[in-house]
């Protein structure tokens, strides 16, 4: 069993001692630091971020995301044929993205993660993952104003992220990961999606994943199931429906345990936690579980979210102690 | 004369610098709580002889003294305490509550605000609330456990507060509630927690609402216990309207004419011709014209100038169709 998180991290520390990325940001934007030195800050923030998750004792981390302005925005401005519009509402979360345009043709043109990864591979102790936005998340949340046709649309964002993909690879990473809320809450798009998951895994051959949240995958079991990505990440926080649709999980692939809610403070207990993976073991084995939030953790304080990795970590010790 | 298009503004104004001065320094403990005070009076006298100059009808205190919509409310209340930092968007961060224990109205919270406010006009000035479906929605919940639960006790506050601003003589009273069109299947349960808040009132009540999936959302909102639908037109170029066209229609709607999240002033004919189109659908006194949503993200000037573009545009329309 693997302890791990599903993206981002809080990156502004709870403490004032921390690197202060939200200071930083305000004088970049006024051009009072240079962007070198903004630069600088946001490394610091993402050293910090790595360090906060090994010292929960974290298996497997991520850079936090530290740069990303939210989950569509970073990556949808490294393409070519966009530019940003005002603020919307991401999904039914207090949280706002800015909405990216689409204004020619969408199109991979140079790495947009593949520094921050290595950077912080370099800084890091302990295994990173690579997470990036699966393609009908990107494609849901950008206006469309030159494919007019939303098939094409999401089969460019496909392409795009199979482009970044491929330079992850290149550039080391072992495990890539595509996060696809939008999947769950919008299941008409299954079949366009089941396209679309062949197009970002072309290629592939280190571990991959894809990883749902905000929802259930009722209406699309058994055949998400049959996903090609090693590893499938599900919300049983949000989408507790989950826990009748695990019948006949492949033996071959891997569950992400979506278990402690990263969008409310209230911590989970140890003992449920550890019940919930004992329930687990009939039809998914514990070793090929990742034990995760089931989102997120930047809807939480820093605070928060450190000590709900804790819990995970702790969750998984006793649940290795007495399970297995 | 046909009577109607009474202008009014949806609650809050930018703070301005002074103020915002004042504030870090009460953060940080370098001014007393009293002095902040003089400080909020006196931007709220400025906003209040403000809109009596451009000539609105019914006024708002600009929620000086405010900073979230939420959190506001929770400070004053049992029940809650207040979170580390969550990021919105962007740079922004802001504490949520956190629900520790059974919420309930300690006092009066927005009383002796709007009491001064009102003594400073001969106009009406608006009692403001944030509703319970979206107090709960944008708080953390460590005590309920159901929002349900969480939801209905805060209804209970909130209505309470409500009475007290009527006994003290407002006859309109807003209870804001921007959470609530994010989840269509609660829409029955926050439309529940609005009647408790305006059962017996006899003032007339609003409800304002941002913009989410109108269409699954229109038939609750229809039959949502207020008087006046308070809406944000202006950012989705009036397309709103035409539910209305279809739908037989009694209530007051609060006609959104001012795009809060631009910096680009409006011109007075396109305003005029957003309240033209309103009027195609609805009747005069069925109309109040405001801005979309709160303009306290907007710099004053702007705030002050898209303010009078917006009653410079009403009034043109008002003698143009002989309107009272």
């Amino acid at each position: 069993m693997i302890t791990t998180l599903v993206g981002n991290y809080p990156k502004v520390p709870s403490l004032t001692d921390g690197p202060n990325l939200r200071t930083a940001i305000t004088r970049y934007d006024q051009k009072r630091i240079t962007a070198e030195e903004m630069a600088r800050v946001a490394d610091d923030a993402t050293r910090d971020a790595i360090g906060e998750q090994a010292r929960a004792g974290l298996d497997l981390l991520t850079d936090g995301h530290i740069r990303w302005e939210d989950e569509v925005t970073y990556f949808s401005r490294g393409l070519s044929g966009v530019s940003l519009n005002g603020l919307l509402r991401f999904f039914d979360t207090n949280t706002y993205y800015r909405q990216p345009i689409v204004s020619g043709a969408l199109a991979w043109q140079k790495p947009v993660t593949v520094r921050d990864y290595t950077f912080a591979v370099e800084h890091s102790q302990k295994p990173l993952k690579a997470v990036l936005p699966g393609p009908l998340t990107l494609a849901c949340h950008v206006q469309d104003n030159h494919y007019k046709d939303f098939k094409k649309l999401t089969f460019a964002a496909a392409e795009a992220l199979n482009a970044e993909a491929t330079a992850l690879q290149a550039a080391g990473a072992s495990f890539i990961q595509w996060n696809e809320p939008t999947l769950v809450r919008a299941k008409e798009h299954f079949a366009v999606f089941q396209e679309l998951a062949k197009i970002v895994t072309r290629g592939i051959t280190v571990k991959t994943a894809l990883y749902t949240y905000f929802g259930d995958i009722s209406g699309l079991y058994p055949q998400f199931l049959g996903l090609p990505f090693q590893v499938l990440g599900l919300d049983f926080v949000m989408g507790e429906a989950n826990f009748g649709l695990l019948k006949g999980f492949p033996q071959e692939k891997e569950l992400g345990f979506g278990i402690v809610d990263a969008r409310n403070t209230k911590l989970e207990i140890v003992e449920e936690l550890v019940g919930h993976l004992d329930g687990l073991r009939a039809t998914v084995s514990l070793d090929r579980v990742y034990l995760n939030p089931n989102c997120g953790l930047e809807f939480l304080p820093r605070k928060n979210a450190y000590e709900k990795l804790e819990r995970i970590v702790a969750a998984a010790a006793r649940a290795k102690e007495v399970l297995l | 004369m046909t009577k109607g298009l009474l202008t009014t503004s949806v609650g809050s104004f930018p703070k301005p610098d002074y103020l915002l001065r004042a504030r870090n320094q009460f953060a940080a403990g370098k001014l007393p709580a009293r002095e902040l005070e003089e400080l909020e009076k006196r931007a709220t006298k400025e906003w209040i002889d403000f809109q009596e100059e451009i000539g609105i009808d019914i006024l708002v205190d600009g929620e000086q003294y405010r900073g979230d919509m939420a959190t506001y409310f929770a400070e004053l209340m049992d029940g809650f305490t207040i979170s580390g930092l969550v990021r919105s968007y962007g740079n922004r961060y802001y504490r949520k509550p956190i629900a520790v224990g059974p919420v309930a109205r300690r006092g009066p919270m927005t009383l002796e605000m709007w009491k001064y406010a009102q003594g400073l006009t001969g106009r009406p000035v608006k009692g403001m609330l944030t509703g319970p479906y979206t107090m709960a929605d944008w708080s953390f919940n460590e005590y309920y456990p159901t929002r349900e639960a969480f939801i209905m006790d805060l209804a209970r506050a909130v209505h309470e507060e409500a009475l007290d601003l009527e006994r003290a003589g407002a006859t309109y009273i807003q209870i804001d509630e921007p959470a609530l069109s994010t989840r269509p299947e609660e829409m029955e349960l926050g439309s529940r927690a609005l009647g408790i808040v305006t059962q017996g009132l006899s003032a007339h009540t609003i409800t304002h609402i941002c913009y989410g999936d109108f269409a699954k959302v229109f038939q609750h909102l229809v039959t949502l216990p207020v008087d006046q639908l308070d809406l944000e037109l202006a950012n989705s170029n009036y397309q709103l309207l035409d539910y209305f066209r279809k739908a037989r229609f009694e209530k007051a709607i609060g006609l959104g004419v001012i795009d809060v999240h631009n910096h680009l002033v409006e011109q007075v004919e396109e305003v005029k011709r957003g309240i033209k189109q309103a009027l195609q659908v609805l009747k005069p006194h069925q109309i109040y014209v405001d801005p979309d949503c709160g303009l306290k993200t907007r710099s004053v000037e702007e705030a002050q100038a898209k303010l009078r573009v917006m009653v410079q545009a009403n009034r043109e329309v008002k003698r143009e169709l002989g309107i009272e």
